[in-house]
């Protein structure tokens, strides 16, 4: 800081006013900080008018009967009545919870184990492997897309392209996505299958590892599984809580997919119902945008303290190599 | 930076711009603190000049498919035409996301100065101060509804106000793949059918055609409907169900038994029509022998399918359904052109050139002089056949119910969560009638 302005104070003395240098200085530090704010400012508008005035208002509304239709001038205050209701008295309220855990504890560590065993395999110096890098990373290119939600449904119809794989060794599939006991399992699948942003992550995780350790390691007489097991995993382990982190909150926020398999019901019967399409269904379909704020803030908090629970947990099984942190 | 041993130059020119660049940063201020204010002035200005009886433009919003945009964009140039100070800014999407899409702007208070909307959501939007009384503009005779059907006009009244005019009249309509029938030398569904023998049909065309002989309705709230009216019942009885949970019970019943025959498809299929969209009825997806409708449909399914179709009405006595208003233009209270709105409903109404050029894609007009003419002129066969129909059934309807009540929309979703919960043998009918009935007493609350 008193390296950058110090030669603005030289330049000021020297340039106009060598009787004022204090003065000129304090209103240059000023415009520079107004400069500083002019050209944050669009982000801060979009920050302030897109994300944290919406996020306050939410809150307020969560604590009213707002229906999206009365002007808000109009929404009466409720209390906590909508929160009483979504512990007490809603049924598919919990449902949704239910799906979502469901979901997330089945679908992140499966993706994340893909992840890493395709980033084990990718690490090698294959001929073509940048290739094949290439091509599991695409998937998640794709995202959150309704086209591939769409591609997935297709593929697990009844008369999809997977049952017509299951045909040729005469097993007759299923409905997949129109059978309540399966539609969750094929979003999973789909969530499961887009590994690739985990899995470039890793590698790079994987390149950092030294060789020597691997060297010293087998040296000693470890086996592969050893190494992996001794090696490998404690230094990726930052890697793997910054996956498990993040892939947990996309978990969570799983809506695009469900929304199309379903068209934005949730079914069958309630089997797709994420929570953030009951959300939105409460918010958009029965227009009860108080109560749907009140959920969107129940899962705020509740993301807030997984993750909470992710980083205290963190310090008992993340290693970083270079001491303490 | 400091050590530079060339007398400073790397800061120099940040100070010789100083001024220039305070002012240019003065000039960024003001234009960031004034562009919302002149916004807002620009606003405002529009609101002086508005109103005005000078250049008009009006929005108008409605769902539907390619066919339906051209025939209003044509109804609506004809009114500039004849108006040439009244233009519109017309938008239109599919049916799915509509009502997400129109509670949306009116949240942002920018709902168009006319929308369609149905019987799902008229009462949910009159219940609030959303929607204009046209009442006033009736008596005074500038909106013109002296040629509607008695029945049609009341379907558009919630709470003693007018909410909504009805843009065309439909019922419901059990339509079906006649040249399937005919391949396999099948009897054709006649209207006035008991329910019992139509599912024994469908069995029937089950057992010789391979193909599932009819949709599975439970899910299906206009089926529902239909039956409890048969029943003496009704879907809603002043703010309350106008049904039990025997009721439901009895009608799930009804299907368990129709599905254990072999008549229906299997749930996932049943699942696939249970779809709003028309290009996954079972009937035009080939699925099954018919599906159930509303009967201005008609010409959309025949678009979908090389096969002809049929239809009739629903099983029981046809006196169980009613003339329905298949959708309504309604008027949007804050619009700061209430008159001229209200006008260009009326001209889409009462226009013999626009509800000739509108024909029966909204439904059968209804100004019922127009009406008639319409159908000496249609030629489409799909349209002409949806008018035969509703023409014979016109003698046969039974009163209108009253308008579906607040909450409606969540009635119908929780409808087909119960119904297909049975329909994949979940639960039995009577656990799903009772889950039902639960869920509806909390959504209409």
């Amino acid at each position: 800081m008193a390296l950058t302005t110090a030669p603005g104070r030289t330049g000021s003395t020297r340039s106009a006013r060598p009787h004022a240098p204090r003065r000129g200085a304090g209103r240059n530090r000023h415009g520079e900080g107004l400069a500083g704010y002019v050209f944050l400012s669009p982000w801060l508008i979009g920050l302030m008018g897109v994300t944290a005035i919406p996020m306050l208002l939410s809150l307020y509304l969560s604590f009213t009967n707002y229906d999206i239709l009365t002007p808000l001038s109009e929404v009466e205050w409720v209390g906590l009545a909508n929160y009483e209701r979504m512990f007490t008295a809603d049924p598919s309220y919990w449902h949704a919870v239910q799906v979502t855990l469901t979901f997330a504890l089945v679908a992140v560590p499966l993706k994340l184990a893909a992840a890493l065993g395709v980033a084990l395999l990718l690490n090698r110096a294959w001929r073509g492997v940048g290739l094949f890098r290439g091509l599991f990373y695409l998937p998640s290119l794709l995202g959150g897309s309704v086209a591939l939600a769409i591609v997935w449904v297709n593929m697990f119809n009844r008369d999809g392209a997977f049952n017509s794989f299951l045909a040729i060794f005469g097993i007759e599939g299923l409905p997949w996505v129109n059978d309540p006991e399966w539609a969750l399992e094929t979003l999973m699948l789909l969530a499961i299958w887009q590994f690739g942003a985990p899995m470039v992550i890793f590698l790079a995780g994987l390149k950092q590892v030294p060789g020597e350790l691997y060297e010293a390691a087998s040296v000693d007489g470890a086996n592969r599984f050893r190494q992996f097991w001794h090696v490998t995993l404690p230094m990726l382990s930052p890697v793997i809580f910054f996956n498990l982190v993040l892939e947990t909150i996309n978990g969570f926020q799983g809506f695009t997919a469900a929304f199309v398999l379903s068209n934005g019901t949730g079914g069958p019967v309630d089997s797709t119902l994420m929570y953030t399409l009951q959300l939105y269904i409460a918010g958009f379909t029965d227009l009860e945008m108080g109560y749907a704020s009140a959920m969107a803030w129940v899962f705020l908090i509740a993301i807030a303290l997984i993750t909470t629970i992710f980083f205290s947990t963190g310090r008992f099984w993340v290693h970083y190599s270079d001491g303490e942190r | 930076m400091h050590t530079s041993p060339t007398t400073g130059s790397p800061v120099e020119p940040l100070f010789r711009s100083r001024a220039p660049r305070r002012r240019i940063l003065r000039g960024l201020v003001a234009a960031v603190v004034a562009a919302p204010l002149m916004f807002g002035a620009a606003a405002c200005g529009d609101d002086g000049a508005a109103t005005g009886d000078d250049k008009v433009k009006l929005s108008i919003f409605w769902w539907g498919g390619e066919a339906r945009a051209k025939l209003t964009e044509d109804a609506l140039a004809l009114y500039t035409k004849k108006n040439p100070n009244v233009t519109f800014e017309k938008t239109w999407q599919a049916n799915q996301g509509y009502f997400d899409k129109l509670a949306t702007l009116t949240a942002g208070g920018n709902p168009p100065d006319i929308f369609q909307i149905d019987d799902n959501y008229l009462a949910e939007y009159a219940g609030r101060s959303t929607v204009l009384d046209l009442t006033s503009y009736k008596d005074s005779g500038k909106l013109d509804v002296s040629k509607f059907p008695k029945s049609l006009l009341e379907y558009g009244v919630v709470d003693g106000k007018l909410a909504g005019v009805a843009a065309g009249e439909n019922t419901q309509g059990l339509v079906y793949n006649k040249s399937l029938l005919t391949k396999n030398g099948l009897p054709e569904p006649t209207t006035g059918m008991s329910w019992a023998e139509h599912i024994a049909w469908a069995e029937q065309v089950a057992k010789k055609t391979k193909v599932p002989g009819t949709q599975d309705p439970s899910a299906d709230y206009k089926a529902l409907w239909v039956w409890l009216r048969q029943q003496g019942k009704d879907l809603y009885k002043g703010n309350d169900l106008g049904f039990d949970e025997a009721d439901v019970t009895r009608w799930f019943e009804l299907w368990k038994g129709a599905r254990d025959r072999g008549a229906t498809p299997t749930p996932d299929v049943i699942h696939e029509g249970n779809s709003s969209d028309i290009t996954k009825q079972l009937v035009v997806t080939g699925k099954s022998a018919t599906s159930w409708v509303w009967v201005n449909q008609m010409p959309d399914l025949k678009k979908n399918t090389k096969d002809e179709l049929g239809v009739v009405a629903y099983p029981g006595d046809p006196s169980g359904q009613w003339a329905r208003a298949s959708m309504y233009w309604s008027v949007f209270k804050g619009s700061k052109h209430r008159d001229a709105v209200v006008d260009v409903i009326n001209f889409l109404a009462n226009d013999p050139e626009a509800v000739a050029l509108l024909g029966t894609d909204r439904g059968l007009p209804s100004n019922m002089d127009l009406r008639a003419k319409v159908s000496e002129t249609a030629t489409d066969p799909a349209m002409k056949q949806s008018i035969a129909v509703e023409t014979e059934l016109a003698a046969k309807f039974g009163p209108s119910p009253q308008v579906p009540i607040k909450g409606h929309s969540k009635v119908k979703s929780e409808l087909v969560k119960a119904a297909e919960n049975a329909q994949y043998g979940r639960v039995t009918p009577a656990e799903a009638a009772k889950q039902f009935l639960a869920a509806c007493k909390s959504a209409i609350a």
